[in-house]
């Protein structure tokens, strides 16, 4: 009698789940092969210097897109749900702007991109450290101490980012720090993804492991503490590894807009409930608009492009069309 | 026999003592009301008896200390309901009823077809049939306050500890929320500790009452043992002017019901 699934649509989410996986699947096929250098897949089995461009420059590109987007889109979910706050993203505790200006400092002082992702991936991680730190400080664990802390670290990292700037040569090391700061998934180095990426991973899977205990954050902290929630543990577990991911991913990418405020609304508009279906959908957006995203920014013009531009440009429309054709429905 | 007994409790908020030195002894198979005014104490004493607010003093079930158990260890013993709940997110009714059987699941451990099957008939009992897949959200208020019961029911705990569970509640569903109450109560010798605004109500499904006066218990009666003199003079000092009478329906049920008088100018 009991229904397999319980979450309140009558959309199967089967159906929803596959399509968006095959449509991630064939963005990140065309992902590999458009460019300014097109591929061929006898090229890349027969020609040495096809095989270069597809291994070095477009594999990691098109890895971070599918990766990174679905990373991205997860995380998004999860701090959605914890703050319980519809408008909350990573930016929320100072994890974007930790990154922004670790990368400004590798810019400055550090040789080689591996270099700036790795002081990028610090910057954010000393973010994540900090916020979360200063936020144990009050021992009432409540989540609007983790959202005034983050705005204390964000505030910080603009701070050591603007000195950061000041220093830098205009002509190429200030280019540079903003044309980084814009995002791109451009010249991500090979030799830096298997780690980014494994620990994108690990974070991931652990979100969806505890996804349960994500859902019983979204109650209020007394009432998830009579639910037998260690709530201020339990948070602390959860943003890490979510911060971690991101952490992973901005630091190959720079900035990227938009993907995690996104891709949770378009999957719970798309497939009704707060439940695994729907996580996974969320993390297939990301997916999707990354790599779309990043498919526009190399092709549209003669020059690559920031990825932001196109993630905005196309879910912001793609947003509104969900919201529209919900409110007719009803 | 299971027992709560509340020593001498005090907690507030921000340095403002709210219910001060309250003390009051609930035997398991009973179900006691906390009355009074607004701002008097009822959603604090409930907060602080289960440790959601710290406070001073001791609440002990069956001589365990509430205030050094586990979350999960606590959850399992003691359900809460608060006045609303925080959820904001889209999950549908039996996800949340669902939600009642965390304390006896692992981190990573998905509720058990078993439990579904529970969750889903007991929100049949609490008034919501075939409800299970709608959105929490979409609920009315009452619906929702339903919902949260069958997910304080279901986790089976011991002690039940409900703030104001029928103040959105239509007249039917109110008396079979209190009816399952007294049910719950008596079948596995549970105590419970509800907080509500209708006296009514309240002297005619709680064993016991517990009147709070300006942060202070104005003490505890008994509606079905103590005399309505006794009863009249303690729920006059929070309503004022008051007077019980007697009534029979035509089932030949008999009820109290207390009637508000003119407030001396």
């Amino acid at each position: 009698m009991t229904p397999s699934t319980t979450s309140p649509t009558r959309r199967p989410e089967a159906v929803l789940l596959s399509a968006a996986a095959l449509l991630v699947a064939a963005l990140a096929v065309a992902s590999l092969l458009v460019g300014k250098y097109p591929l061929t897949l006898d090229g890349i089995l027969h020609d040495e210097m096809q095989r270069q461009v597809f291994l070095t420059l477009r594999l990691p590109r098109a890895l971070t897109g599918v990766f990174g987007g679905f990373a991205l889109g997860v995380c998004g979910f999860v701090y959605q749900t914890v703050f319980r706050n519809p408008l909350a993203s990573p930016d929320i505790i100072g994890v974007s702007s930790g990154a922004s200006a670790g990368a400004a400092a590798g810019i400055l002082f550090l040789s080689g991109a591996a270099g700036i992702t790795l002081a990028a991936f610090g910057g954010a991680l000393a973010a994540v450290v900090l916020a979360l730190g200063l936020s144990a400080l009050d021992r009432g664990g409540q989540s609007g101490t983790i959202v005034l802390a983050g705005i204390a670290v964000h505030a910080l990292a603009q701070t050591v980012l603007m000195c950061l700037k000041l220093t830098a040569d205009p002509e190429r090391e200030l280019a540079s720090i903003e044309y980084w700061i814009m995002g791109s998934l451009n010249g991500i180095k090979a030799s830096a993804l298997p780690v980014n990426l494994a620990l994108c991973a690990l974070c991931v899977a652990a979100l969806f492991a505890l996804h349960r205990q994500v859902l019983l954050l979204s109650a209020e902290e007394g009432e998830a503490r009579m639910l037998g929630v260690n709530v201020t543990a339990l948070r602390l577990l959860v943003l890490l590894a979510a911060t971690l991911a991101v952490a992973a991913v901005v630091s190959l990418t720079g900035l990227v807009s938009f993907v995690g405020l996104l891709a949770p609304h378009a999957a719970r508009l798309l497939c009704k409930g707060s439940r695994l279906p729907t996580l996974a959908l969320s993390g297939l957006c990301g997916a999707a608009l990354l790599c779309g995203a990043d498919i526009l920014a190399r092709s549209v013009a003669a020059t690559e492009l920031p990825v932001s531009i196109f993630t905005s440009l196309l879910g912001a429309p793609f947003l509104v069309f969900l919201l529209v054709r919900e409110g007719r429905k009803v | 026999m299971k027992q709560l007994q509340v020593n001498r409790i005090t907690a507030g908020y921000h340095g403002r003592r709210v219910v001060h030195d309250l003390s009051f002894t609930l035997a398991g198979g009973q179900v006691l009301g906390v009355l009074g005014a607004n701002g008097r104490g009822k959603t604090t004493l409930i907060k602080a008896v289960c440790g959601i607010l710290p406070h001073q003093g001791q609440c002990l079930l069956d001589g365990t200390a509430l205030e050094g158990l586990r979350p999960k260890a606590l959850a399992r013993l003691c359900g809460y309901i608060p006045q609303r709940s925080g959820l904001a997110i889209e999950l549908s009714a039996l996800d949340v009823v669902l939600m009642g059987f965390n304390p006896h699941l692992g981190l990573l451990q998905p509720p058990t077809p078993a439990m579904r099957r529970a969750a889903s008939a007991m929100l049949e009992t609490v008034g919501l049939p075939g409800r299970d897949r709608d959105s929490y959200l979409t609920l009315s208020e009452g619906q929702k306050q339903l919902c949260l019961l069958a997910r304080a029911l279901v986790g089976g705990a011991e002690l039940l500890l409900l703030d104001e569970p029928e103040s959105a509640l239509d007249l039917r569903a109110r008396h079979r929320t209190l009816h399952l109450l007294r049910e719950f109560a008596a079948k596995g010798d549970r105590a419970v500790l509800l907080s509500l605004h209708d006296p009514n109500l309240a002297l005619n499904f709680c064993d016991a009452l517990l009147l709070v006066e300006s942060s202070r218990a104005a003490g505890l009666v008994y509606p079905g043992k103590d005399s309505d003199e006794a009863i009249t003079a303690a729920l006059s000092r929070i309503y004022g002017p008051v007077c019980l009478r007697h009534c029979t329906d035509d089932n030949g049920q008999p009820h109290l019901v207390m009637l508000k008088e003119v407030d001396a100018p």
